[in-house]
This record gives structure tokens, sequence and C-alpha cells, in this order.
């Protein structure tokens, strides 16, 4: 099944072109890494996806519905994405954790045991959900945003430098957490080569945007 | 008993006393010189208007007018949010002043009738002071709300769009901004309300007691209005609020920047 699909994107600030003549098809259960330099337009795809900015042209499905404003409400809920800058909140990462269970959608969701068990997965303890989210280090952040991102259940994972901050060992923790689960849909945005899998496809946007025409 | 009239000698002494800031500002070159003459003239050009207005209307004292005059109060305060807030005029006038309008309106009528129990509930020496004071008050509150409310979704969008990557429908997303702006404009109204009487002397309350009233007279009427003050400022600016919320985020759920002033 097709989870995502973009066609011909164009989309340009200000300033400059950023994507011309994207293409790119996701179907469910598979692992994407997107690669290139900063500033190229990793980010971008996922604010595509997620509605938070709107192409000069060309077309986005999200399991073959075409991107409008109710499909995008829709995507937000079925889809997690972990944004590159961990400031998502502040106050104890406990009432953080109860307000983001307190949607509607993902109310009655949270399991502790889980929650537990992430966390010790992740090597951080438990005195950490009493712990201000602020005073984290980028680190400890960073888990935990990968921790509340796995316990709302979803399966499509758009995952921007979630690993940037971790250690070798960490690092490869979490790749394997998100990469080991057939039915979970992965794209990644990262530099860190332990992404470099054997079942990862790798998109290489520095590549792509060599050989395309100036679009928009 | 009533206050006494300041004769004109009266009011030629008390303009005298602004030699003194004028004074201070040439030893200091603070440049306040031409500031303090035009707010001052202004003001008196201003008083002297309300002055004889006032004077008319009450002495009309119809109920279609003073309603009128009350209204005209409740445009030029959302107006003047609007001017004073970061936000473009625009589409938001017509929402702000019919929030204005309910939620001020219904204070006064409800404050007048049941509070002070007028038998003519649009009575002008009532009214028009009473919404002065209503309206000049939650006026302030509303424009600390909405700037609060649009640096807040600016500064911390990130946040704001992680909750709705998160699922969070638009209210739920935008829930801790409220709280926060909702708190920071009301606490100042409740730390007056706090202070009242030991700090300072309020206007109306020394007005009152000037104008012969006794002094307890003067309190309960000092202690009625705080309430409604306070009241009707919880109203507006969670009305407000509410308002930019609806208005000023697009159909994907994101602020729009072109309201701003400087966009």
């Amino acid at each position: 099944m097709e989870m995502i699909r973009m066609e011909n994107l164009c989309v340009a600030s200000e300033e400059q072109e950023i994507l011309s003549k994207f293409n790119v098809s996701v179907a469910k259960g598979d692992k994407v890494l997107i690669k290139g330099r900063s500033g190229i337009g990793k980010t971008t795809l996922f604010r595509l996806i997620l509605g938070f900015r709107i192409p000069v042209s060309g077309n986005i499905y999200f399991q073959g519905d075409k991107i409008d404003p109710g499909i995008a409400w829709d995507i937000r809920k079925k889809v997690t994405h972990i944004s590159q800058n961990s400031d998502i909140g502040e106050g104890l990462v406990r009432n953080m954790i109860e307000e983001i269970f307190s949607y509607k959608v993902n109310k009655g969701m949270l399991d502790t045991n889980e929650l537990h068990l992430l966390l010790s997965k992740l090597s951080l303890s438990k005195d950490i959900l009493d712990k201000r989210f602020e005073n984290l280090s980028g680190g400890e952040k960073q888990r935990i945003v990968i921790i509340i991102s796995m316990l709302t259940k979803k399966t499509i994972f758009l995952l921007d430098e979630v690993t940037s901050s971790l250690d070798r060992s960490l690092k490869k923790t979490v790749v394997e957490m998100f990469l080991n689960n057939p039915s979970w849909t992965v794209i990644a945005i990262s530099h860190d080569t332990e992404w470099e899998r054997e079942n990862v496809r790798v998109i290489d946007m520095e590549r792509i945007q060599e050989d395309t025409n100036v679009c928009c | 008993m009533s206050a006494v009239d300041i004769t004109t000698t009266g009011m030629v002494f008390c303009f005298l006393l602004l030699i003194i800031p004028i004074f201070i500002s040439y030893q200091l070159k603070l440049k306040l010189i031409n500031p303090t003459l035009e707010s001052s003239l202004r003001m008196t050009l201003q008083l002297i208007f309300v002055g004889f207005f006032l004077t008319f209307v009450f002495d009309l004292n119809s109920s279609l007018l003073n309603m009128l005059w009350v209204i005209v109060m409740i445009i030029v305060a959302s107006y003047t949010v609007l001017r004073d807030s970061e936000l473009k005029q625009g589409s938001l006038i017509v929402p702000l002043a019919g929030s204005f309008a309910f939620a001020n309106i219904g204070i006064l009528l409800y404050f007048n009738n049941f509070v002070i129990g007028l038998t003519d509930t649009l009575e002008a020496r009532y009214l028009i002071p009473i919404a002065g004071m209503v309206i000049g008050n939650s006026l302030r509150a509303n424009i600390v709300a909405i700037n609060d409310f649009c640096y807040q979704i600016q500064r911390d969008e990130n946040r704001y769009l992680s909750s709705l990557s998160l699922g969070a429908e638009k209210y739920e997303a935008l829930k801790p901004y409220m709280r926060k702006s909702l708190r920071n404009s009301l606490k100042p109204t409740i730390a007056n309300m706090a202070t009242v009487g030991i700090v300072y002397l309020p206007g109306m309350m020394t007005g009152q007691i000037i104008a012969g009233s006794s002094p307890l007279n003067a309190v309960e009427y000092q202690i009625a209005i705080m309430i409604a003050i306070y009241v009707s400022t919880v109203m507006n600016v969670m009305l407000g609020v509410l308002i930019l919320m609806n208005k000023g985020f697009d159909r994907y759920g994101i602020f729009k920047k072109e309201m701003l002033k400087d966009a």
C-alpha cells in the first residue's frame, strides 16, 4: 500500500528555490533515509507532508488522498513527526506527557509500563519524569521526544535528525528500534551513518537536485 | 454638600505646577517639554469637550442616547486595542467590537440593575461613568493578552507545530498559549484588587468623597466597581483571545503572519 507520494513538487522561499520537480513514493513498511547537506530542503519535505507548508506546484498524496486542509489534520493524527528542534514544551516531563495524552486522538493511549520500559531501554532513569524538560540536555530531550513518539502508537514516522545528540551506542539502539518493526513506515532525515543499512532506501537530495531543471 | 468649585485663579495655579516638570526636563535635557505641553493641552481640550458633552447628555438623559454613547465608547476601545497591538485592523475589528459589546453591556446592565438597583438602568449619571471605568480597564488587559498571545505563538512556533504533529486539534494545541496570555493579562487587575485602599485610593472613591459621599458609601461603590471591572476584564480578554484563535490561523492551522503589522 502506498503511504506517501510526492509528484513534481516545487517549493521556493523568497530568496531561492528549495525543491524542484521532486518525486518520491513511500509504501507501507518502507524504511527511507533522506540525506544531503543542510539547507537543501530535507526538513521542508516533512513540513509539506504535515501541511505546515504549501508547495508552489506539484501534488502530495497520503494513502491515495491528495493533501488539502482536511487531509492534513488527518495526517497529523496518523503520523508521528519528530522535529530536529527538540524544544517542544516546558515544565515537568511528566506533565508534558500527560498534556500530550490528553489530546482527543491520544486519549487512553498512555501505557505506563511501556513508558518505563522505553526509558530503561534508552538509558534514562524514571527520575527524569520529575525534572523540567527545559533543563534537560539535548540528548535527554531527544530521547524523551522519541519515547513520546513511540507511545502514541502510530505506524508512520517522520524523523528529523532524531539521533544527532546521542552517543554511538544509543544511536544504534534508536535506529534499531525504528527499523526492526516491519509494519512501521519510517522516513528519517539524518547525517548519522547508523541509519545506512541493508533494508534502508537512501534518497540523496544533492544528487536529485543536480539533475533536475528549475521549475518555479 | 458638594465639592468646592475650582475658580479660574485656582486653575491657573494648577497649571503653574507644570513649571516643575518643565524645569526638570530643561535641566536634565529629557526632551519632554514639548510632549508635556502637548499632552496637557490635549487633555484640557478633550476634558472641556467631554465636560460640555456630558452636561448635555446628563440633562437630556435619554436612554437611547446614553446607550449610543456607550456603543461609541466600545467601538473606540476596540479600535484602540487593535491600534496598540501588533495586529492590523481589518478583519478583527467587527468580531472584537461585538465581543466587547456583549461582555461590557452585559456587565453594565447587570450592575445597574442588580447591584446598584437603579429604577432607570440606563440613567446617564451611572451608566456612562461606570461604562468608562469598565471598558477602559478591560481594554488595557486586552492589549496585553493579544500581544502576549501573538508574541508567544511566534516565539514558540516549533512547540505549537509539534503539538499539531502529535495529533492535537488547534484548540488543544493553543490551550497552553491561551492560558499563559490570560494569566499575564489578568495579573495586574488581580494585584490591583489586592492593594486597593492601602497603597492608593482609587479615583472614583476619591471623587465621591470630595463630592460629599460618606467614605463608607464610597467604599461600597468601589468594591462593586472593582468586581465589575475584574469580571468584564476576564470576559473581554477571553473573548479577545478566542477571536484571535479563530481568525488568526489558516485552514491548515498555521498562524497568519500577514495579520501582523510589520509583516
